[in-house]
């Protein structure tokens, strides 16, 4: 059932430079993977909601991690605690648990955001994690104390080196995507996730990335954000038949 | 609050305008349909159409650019969705799309013996399909010809969207109604195009699209006043509704009912905050019904001019 919510903020915090991280009263109870998609105005300027991932949620109180990197975003972080946000949500499809008792984890900048629910739910579900994290630099490994203690094995690399080692995250996780016969998840930079599906194409993985696309309505009825897919439908909405694919679904851009 | 549209009883003015609204199901989860006036469902073609590549949309100041292209699952797979629909006895109006004339038919044919089918609004307006579309609806022998061949493919009524991309709507107008048409709906989208600075590039993979929002509601409230003046069927208002003062304002214009498009996405209850909002409207200012309002800044305008020296002249 979905749901227009008005929930209460209950914390915004800056959590690096640009990057906040919003807790939201109790109301919605979301999976890992989901979305909530978020009316930052009052008015039709900007017309738009935008859609943030479910960072993290206990017990129905849901926890957003988000970038500002334009107006919509702006308005949100201005947002202080006690004020409502209105919401629509839980949207989308969640990462799917598969069989495989090992989790390859890797992540993207601010494509971080969802999978720090998703790394609690695998080691609910009894999974053997390894975790990768990449970003342009050490200020953009955000929260990377938070995510390193979730997981034993917990790898970062950086563009530049000032953390982590200086590589592509890809090129870190890929020998432990040919060693283990794990499921991998991806978040991240549509390169990023274009390479983390071939390799596990290459090794037989199975592998679920979330998309990013433009969102209008957010729950399936305007077509507007949809990604081209193999086979015959041709095309498929990010917002209700993802935000996460079948690596081998769909086609990167 | 009801309202008669080319014979189809409604219990308030106020539609989901196609193509913003799919095929009602995705928005039966935020509030009961029946308190619609009709559902107009997606433009739906005789075969199913995969649609434009992305990217598709585009956010611009007060409202959004779409270059969806038509992506429906066929006439054939409406059917069930439009059969689902009936549930909710709610009147739906199904939006018929084509690249042909015969295509346009085949969509009818295909959808005429459905008694939750209660009127069919024909899309001559399209901006983001190659073929038709909106070729359809910009020459008025076309549309005269369309509409004609139409009109003996059904008994049900023929609503007839217009586009706005014309030099003179009225002339496409009074051509529709020449053809049969039994109500007009404008506005569809006006052509627009998006750039992307940082990238350097058109933003829409079709390069232009269709302009929805509260951006374009001063075009489409000057059209629905000459279109209304000019022709004697119903016209259904729409563009850049997003509640109830605006809704109003078309009714004032000369709309007699009104559909709401893009608002949809921001706010899933526009719809029925816009019925409520109008009918507060009409009980605080003493009107008894919906019809009382129609047109009625035209019979203000007239005698604007008559009453002083300030005003229209
Ligand atoms: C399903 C889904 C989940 C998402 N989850 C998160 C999340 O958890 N945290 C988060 O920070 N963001 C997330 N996003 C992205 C977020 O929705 C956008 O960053 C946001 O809509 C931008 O709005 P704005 O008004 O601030 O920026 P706009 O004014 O719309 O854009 C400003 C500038 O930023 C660029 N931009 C816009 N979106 C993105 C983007 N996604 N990535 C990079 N640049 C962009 C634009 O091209 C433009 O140059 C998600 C998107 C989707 C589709």
């Amino acid at each position: 059932m979905l749901k227009l919510q008005k929930l209460e903020i209950i914390k915004q915090e800056s959590v690096a430079p640009g990057h906040q991280r919003l807790t939201l009263a109790k109301g919605i109870n979301a999976l890992a993977g989901q979305f909530v998609h978020v009316r930052v105005s009052e008015t039709y300027d900007p017309f738009l909601r935008r859609p943030i991932s479910v960072h993290d949620c206990t017990e129905g109180r849901l926890v957003l991690l988000y970038r500002t990197v334009g107006r919509g975003t702006e308005l949100l972080a201005a947002k202080k605690a006690g004020e409502t946000l209105d919401l629509l949500g839980p949207l989308g499809n969640s990462f799917p648990l598969t069989d495989r008792p090992q989790a390859v984890v890797v992540a993207g900048g601010i494509g971080a955001a969802p999978l720090y629910y998703l790394l609690r739910s695998l080691k609910l579900a009894g999974k053997q994690v390894s975790f990768f994290y990449g970003a342009r630099n050490e200020a953009e490994l955000i929260l990377r104390d938070e995510y390193r203690a979730l997981v034993a094995n917990y790898s970062e690399a950086t563009d530049d080196g000032s953390a982590g080692t200086r590589a592509l995250v890809t090129h870190l996780a890929a020998p432990v995507i040919a060693g283990l016969d794990a499921t991998v998840y991806a978040c991240g930079p549509s390169p990023m996730l274009k390479e983390v599906a071939r390799l596990a194409d290459c090794y037989g993985r199975s592998c679920f990335v979330s998309l990013e696309a433009q969102l209008a309505c957010g729950v399936g009825a305007c077509l507007g954000c949809v990604v081209p897919v193999k086979g015959r439908e041709k095309y498929r909405r990010v917002c209700v038949d993802g935000p996460v694919f079948a690596a081998g679904e769909v086609f990167f851009c | 609050m009801t309202v008669k549209i080319a014979g189809v009883s409604l219990a308030n003015p106020v539609m989901s305008a196609s193509g913003c609204f799919g095929y009602g199901e995705e928005y039966a989860s935020f509030f009961d349909l029946r308190r619609l006036g009709a559902v107009v469902v997606k433009g739906t073609t005789a075969e199913p159409c995969a649609g434009n590549p992305p990217p598709r949309m585009a956010e611009t100041t007060g409202g959004m650019l779409n270059a969806i292209g038509l992506q429906n699952p066929g006439a054939v797979a409406a059917r069930e969705k439009i059969i689902a629909l009936q549930h909710y006895s709610v009147p739906v109006i199904v939006n018929v799309s084509g690249h042909s004339a015969a295509q346009y038919r085949a969509v009818i044919e295909l959808l005429d013996d459905l008694a939750a089918v209660a009127a069919y609004e024909i899309n001559i307006s399209c901006p983001n399909v190659k073929a038709g579309g909106m070729a359809f609806g910009t020459d008025p022998a076309v549309v005269v010809g369309l509409v004609r061949e139409l009109r003996g493919a059904t008994k049900k009524p023929l609503i007839i969207k217009l586009s706005p991309n014309v030099t003179d709507v009225t002339v496409i107008a009074r051509a529709a109604v020449e053809g049969g048409a039994d109500a007009l709906s404008l506005i569809n989208t006006l052509l627009g195009m998006a750039i992307d600075m940082e990238r350097r590039r058109p933003v829409l993979a079709n390069l232009t699209g269709g302009l929805s929002g509260p951006a374009i509601k001063p075009v489409a409230l000057r059209m629905v006043w000459q279109v209304s003046s000019a022709v004697d069927v119903p016209v259904i208002g729409m563009g850049g509704i997003s509640g109830a003062r605006d809704a109003v304002e078309f009714l004032m214009a000369g709309a007699s009912a009104v559909a709401i498009g893009a608002a949809n996405f921001t706010n899933p209850l526009v719809c029925p905050e816009t019925v409520e909002g109008i009918s507060a409207y009409l009980a605080e200012n003493g009107f008894a019904s919906v019809k009382e309002i129609v047109g009625l800044a035209k019979k203000e305008w007239l005698k604007m001019g008559d009453e002083s020296g300030c005003g229209k002249k």
